[in-house]
């Protein structure tokens, strides 16, 4: 990968200028005169604070950064320049992590729940209790489940994590014995993997070769605003435009869209047809990569608009079946007919198209949640990507790429420290009903695999399979992420016994019994997570660089030790026997305090890193202590073209006819003694027969009549979320307006002013949207970033709890509305995920 | 060097006396003074003319110096000394959004300077137009005068947000005045002390004067880029010496067609804009008549 020439004349000037600081600072003419800062001694000023590296997770981008911190008290944060990935680069949401860990509203304290009533409306009149207290009834909760044989309504509800996440999300949950530890992935971007695992065997998200590239596609992806490698992808972004040209796919005008040539402002849910249509003009204008792909026998191209190919006449080198697939699903999938269903002009559809054909392989086609998180999503997401199999730019300089290798390993194993109790308790079903005929999740291959994280709402009102009687949650708020929250306001009332680890009493707080404070990750806990960019991965540490602020602990080490210390104390050490098993590499030695078993666990996790002994490449450090300090691990750089015939499909090669889920669906059909048709009949797919195996187009399922609900709600994230957790600090509020078409200090949802006008609706009018399952109430915008017949609203405001900010009024009052209480619940069933894009019909009344 | 330092200390205590004396009565002896120091200033900076260009097509908008310039200079809430203006332009389908990065442009020609009565505001090292927030009066003249809009003012106590006494959850959260003294912050829990460095109060700022950006004038003057600079993670923002021509600015200078802010009103701006913010490239065509 190249470096960047201004990238390092900033640091080497960086270098020479901290070098000449002290002499610079005594020639100046102005004195410290000041009064806590004791500078009047006559001793040269320096910098009196030390940069210490640790990691943020305002999303998941998972950069590498530093803060400065002065007399134990965090100041300000930047990029950590050691890492290869974020290149010494922070996003602007990183600031904000400041406001967080020292928000006011932060819980300071374990709290209970004195008002016995649950509810939104009801306030939970928490009220301050000891540590002690607190672990010592969740044990209790937990030891009765284990008596009465009922472990299995245990369940664990994990919300952002670190890779530390199996100590309290995996092991604690089996050791207890429940199947019932729920993530939150499946409100993520599940869908945006499905297309690169059943094409080429990848179910991961990528990284995109941007230096090397000469067309992007950022297709429902906005990646100068939200997710993933934000601040690598603002690093390069300048240089990229030098050589890249970026044509975006997006029903609204995005923060990416304002720096690309093209603005495609699809519409919604019309992803998959735009796709087939691409792909189509690829093929009718012999634009496909034959280096990749291959060729017909006679060179002559035979994919004519209407006309079935000979499987025969065509010999593909590193893709299966792109004859078949011409054949079943796109040699009738014409521009104009692509053009008709995604309200895009010809010309533009087939310039993008061909510009994007003739950068081959150095073409980039980036598919984002956007046209994947929808119901029937997978197969858009499979389209899209089915894109950069055909240009070659999969595995390849300038294309997609995955993620490199790297050395980090698993907790020890918990089998041995399951009882009976724990086994049998284990072997119920799920609460999120994977697996069922209705839920194939099909994750890597294979059916009843992947988390349905909004559905479990339903399986604890149901009580379906089985009723949930003590639950532990951690930094999820379901009630404000997932869509339908009504739902969960309902399913946690229903819980009798909740626990919250949260850093803010949130909106999933307030149904809680019990509230754990948690560390804030940046700042105050032992953790590590591995991402990529740049051709690069790393591993980056989470550092406590500073002392927590109160009297909190980490949630996924601390928390569950000193809970496993209680359990033995009552009788149950299976846990705390399992977790002695986490050594400390360099002595060998258990743990016997929280905090040692904090730094133990994270030192075993990532021993082949920082131990010269146990070295097997990338970045290599003198020990422990080392790699703490330089706070990142960097992967070599990245081997292009190394997958190629040797990818995770059942083919070995790209698939554009997917053997991969075929077998995945057979699988499934198998199971419940039926036919794939009927399988995606039940998973409400239109596909039948042979299409369900190509990558093709699904009509978009919209909750709503056009008549009774005329608009299509556009749903995005905000360039200041991190994640769902940012709108209490003042900063997020008062830069409100960074996101285009937004206002500071307000929710506002964006009409084109051509609807605006017919509805009557002005700047700034209290509006209220409407759909088929919830209402919301904010402000209206009129902007011309909006495709007429959409309305577009930032995912992010809408708090009534979480803080003083966040909220009009905590517990009451909401600053502006949330998405999610628009949002129905539905489910792209292949892949498991929810969706939110492409799903609601809204009305827009004002009020 | 060791009695230089005196006599700027000496000077400095004067000054601060001369303040109050101002508050009160006003007074034209300080305007002597404050002269002096201005020559004394641009001396030592070797006659640095410090500029910076901020180069739109790495610009993304993403309001990194807007923010990271709050934590820096800890800038209450509803202030800015740096901003990202946008603009919308065009009809759906045609639709363009602009970002221009703002600071103060510490004009050559400051009409803030011309206009403050006090020479609170005055030309510091490397020609930045620098605020003393001791001779500041309040009196709102150079906002008045700035074409620029980058000045602001504390008409009460600064960041009373965070001297409430109000805890969300009585007993389980902490009150906004807790959390700092718990931390040992001072008003604000993240409280940057580097940047009373040079100036008393200027940590903070006072109830009832003016503050603006200084250019981060307590880092360049030590030689370290301002904090909005290293937090560009577009590398947008250049900083460099106008009278160097070999400085990267200078370069870029030559190299673009650099636009500056209200160019006709004769202020010389010392923020450069170069290259375009959205710099993509379309088919050539002679177009239609
Ligand atoms: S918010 Fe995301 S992009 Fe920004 S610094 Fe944090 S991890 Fe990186």
């Amino acid at each position: 990968m190249k470096e960047h020439d201004n990238k390092i004349t900033r640091k080497s000037f960086l270098k020479a200028a901290t070098a000449t600081a002290a002499v610079a600072a005594l020639s100046t003419v102005f004195q410290p005169t000041l009064k806590a800062f004791a500078q009047t001694t006559g001793s040269k000023p320096k910098e009196p604070g030390q940069w210490k590296s640790t990691t943020c997770q305002g999303c998941t981008s998972w950069c590498s950064v530093q803060v400065y911190v002065v007399d134990g008290r965090a100041i300000k944060v930047r990029g950590n320049p050691n890492s290869k990935v974020n290149r010494g680069n922070c996003c602007s949401r990183c600031h904000m992590s400041l406001q967080q860990v020292y928000d006011p509203d932060r819980t300071k304290t374990p709290m209970k729940r004195t008002n016995p009533k649950k509810g939104r409306n009801e306030d939970p009149k928490f009220v301050p209790i000891t540590w002690d207290e607190a672990l010592d009834t969740i044990a209790d909760k937990i030891l009765e489940l284990r008596k009465n044989k009922e472990t299995h309504k245990y369940m664990l509800m994990r919300g952002r994590y670190s890779y530390m996440r199996d100590v309290l999300y995996d092991r604690m949950t089996k050791i207890i014995g429940s199947p019932n530890n729920i993530s939150h992935s499946a409100i993520c971007a599940e869908a945006e993997k499905f297309g690169p695992y059943y094409t080429e065997g990848l179910w991961s998200y990528r990284q995109y070769d941007v230096l090397n590239t000469r067309y992007i596609i950022l297709w429902g992806a906005d990646p100068l605003s939200a997710n993933r490698q934000v601040s690598y992808y603002l690093s390069a972004w300048g240089d990229v435009l030098d050589h890249t040209q970026v044509a975006v796919v997006d029903p609204r005008f995005s923060a990416s869209a304002a720096k690309a040539g093209e603005w495609m402002p699809i519409k919604p849910g019309q992803d998959g047809a735009l796709a087939v249509g691409m792909a189509h003009i690829l093929l009718t204008e012999g634009l496909w990569h034959k280096e990749f792909v291959g060729d017909f026998n006679d060179g002559v191209n035979k994919f004519i608009p209407g006309q079935t190919v000979n499987e025969e006449d065509f010999t593909e080198k590193y893709t299966s079946g792109l004859v078949k697939w011409w054949n079943i699903e796109l040699k009738d999938k014409t521009p104009e007919w692509a053009a008709e269903k995604a309200g895009l002009p010809v010309k533009q559809i087939v310039q993008v198209a061909t510009d994007f054909g003739k950068a081959a392989p150095r073409a980039i086609c980036w598919v984002g949640g956007g046209p994947a998180m929808q119901v029937r999503g997978g197969y858009s997401s499979m389209a899209a990507h089915a894109l950069n199999g055909l240009v070659g730019s999969v595995d390849n300089v300038g294309g997609t790429l995955a993620g490199n290798k790297e050395y980090t390993v698993s907790f020890p194993k918990p089998d041995d420290f399951m009882d009976d109790i724990a086994k049998k308790g284990k072997k119920h079903k799920k609460i999120d009903h994977r697996g069922r005929k209705e839920f194939p999740a099909l994750k890597k291959g294979k059916p009843g695999s992947a988390v349905i994280t909004n559905n479990a709402a339903e399986g604890i009102l149901n009580e379906d399979p089985n009723e949930i009687k003590v639950a532990i949650a951690y930094m999820n708020n379901f009630t404000f992420s997932c869509p339908q929250t009504e739902r969960w306001e309902r399913a946690l009332t229903k819980i009798p016994f909740l626990v919250h680890i949260t850093t803010n009493a949130s909106e999933f707080t307030h149904f809680a019994d019990i509230v754990l404070p948690s560390v804030h990750h940046m700042f105050e806990k032992w953790g590590y997570v591995k991402s990529m960019g740049n051709g690069h991965r790393h591993v980056t540490l989470l550092e406590p660089v500073i002392k927590p602020v109160w009297d909190v602990h980490i949630d996924e080490t601390e928390i569950p030790w000193l809970l496993a210390e209680k359990l033995a104390e009552k009788g149950f050490d299976n846990l705390q026997r399992h977790y002695r098993e986490y050594k400390d590499p360099e002595t060998g030695k258990s743990a016997t305090t929280e905090k040692e078993f904090a730094l133990y666990s994270l030192k075993y996790a990532t021993h082949n890193l920082w131990d010269p002994a146990a070295h097997k490449g990338g970045d290599k450090f003198s020990g422990w202590e080392e790699f703490k300090k330089v706070g990142v691990w960097n992967s070599s750089s990245y081997p292009y073209r190394k997958r190629w015939g040797k990818m995770k499909t059942k083919t070995h090669k790209f698939e554009f006819y997917s053997e991969t889920l075929k077998a995945a669906l057979a699988a499934h059909a198998e199971k419940y003694k039926t036919t794939v048709d009927d399988i995606l009949e039940t998973c409400n797919y239109q596909a039948r027969g042979e299409q369900a195996f190509v990558p093709h187009y699904e009509e978009p399922y919209l909750w709503g009549s056009e008549k009774e609900f005329p608009f299509i709600h556009v749903d995005y994230k905000s360039r200041l979320n991190r994640e769902g957790r940012s709108a209490n600090c003042p900063w997020y509020q008062e830069f409100k307006d960074l996101d285009p078409g937004d206002v500071a200090w307000d929710d506002v949802a964006k009409l084109n002013p051509i609807d605006a006008k017919k509805l009557g609706i002005k700047d700034g009018d209290n509006i209220k949207l409407i759909s088929k399952t919830g209402q919301l109430e904010c402000h209206a915008k009129l902007w011309e970033g909006v495709r007429p017949g959409t309305v577009a609203k930032c995912y992010g405001q809408g708090h009534w709890a979480y803080g003083r900010v966040a909220a009009k009024e905590y517990g009451k009052v909401a600053r502006g509305g949330s998405n999610n209480e628009i949002i129905p619940a539905d489910y792209d069933r292949l892949s498991g995920s929810t969706a939110f894009y492409a799903v609601t019909r809204v009305k827009v009344v004002k009020v | 060097m060791e009695s230089l330092e005196h006599k700027n200390k000496t000077q400095l205590s004067e000054k601060k006396i001369s303040r109050r004396n101002l508050l009160k009565a006003g007074g034209a002896g300080v305007a002597v003074l404050a002269g002096a120091t201005t020559v004394s200033a641009k001396n030592k900076s070797k006659g640095k003319r410090l500029a910076m260009v901020i180069d739109l097509q790495h610009c993304t908008g993403c309001g990194g110096c807007a923010i990271s310039c709050k934590s820096e200079n800890n800038v209450q809430r509803g202030n800015r000394w740096a901003k990202v203006e946008t603009t919308t332009v065009g009809k759906f389908p045609n639709v363009g959004f602009k970002s221009l990065p703002t600071l103060c442009n510490h004009c050559e020609n400051a009409p803030c300077v011309k206009g403050c009565p006090t020479k609170a505001m005055h030309k510091g090292y490397g020609d930045i137009t620098m605020h003393s927030p001791e001779k500041c009066i309040g009196c709102r003249t150079c906002i008045a005068m700035c074409p620029y809009g980058v000045i602001s003012i504390h008409i009460q106590e600064t960041h009373p947000h965070w001297r409430s006494d109000d805890a969300l959850i009585k007993g389980c959260t902490s009150s906004p005045k807790e959390m700092t003294e718990k931390v040992k912050g001072n008003v604000i829990p993240n409280y940057n002390p580097a940047r009373e460095e040079f100036r008393e109060g200027s940590g903070l700022h006072y109830k009832g004067i003016v503050e603006k950006c200084t250019l981060c004038d307590h880092r360049v003057t030590k030689g370290l880029l301002p904090h909005c600079v290293i937090s560009c993670p577009c590398n947008a923002r250049i900083m460099g010496d106008l009278n160097d021509p070999d400085s990267h600015i200078s370069k870029l200078l030559v190299k673009y067609s650099p636009r500056r802010l209200k160019e006709h009103l004769g202020t010389e701006p010392k923020v450069f804009y170069v290259r375009e913010f959205n710099p993509s490239a379309t088919k050539s065509t002679k177009g239609t008549v």
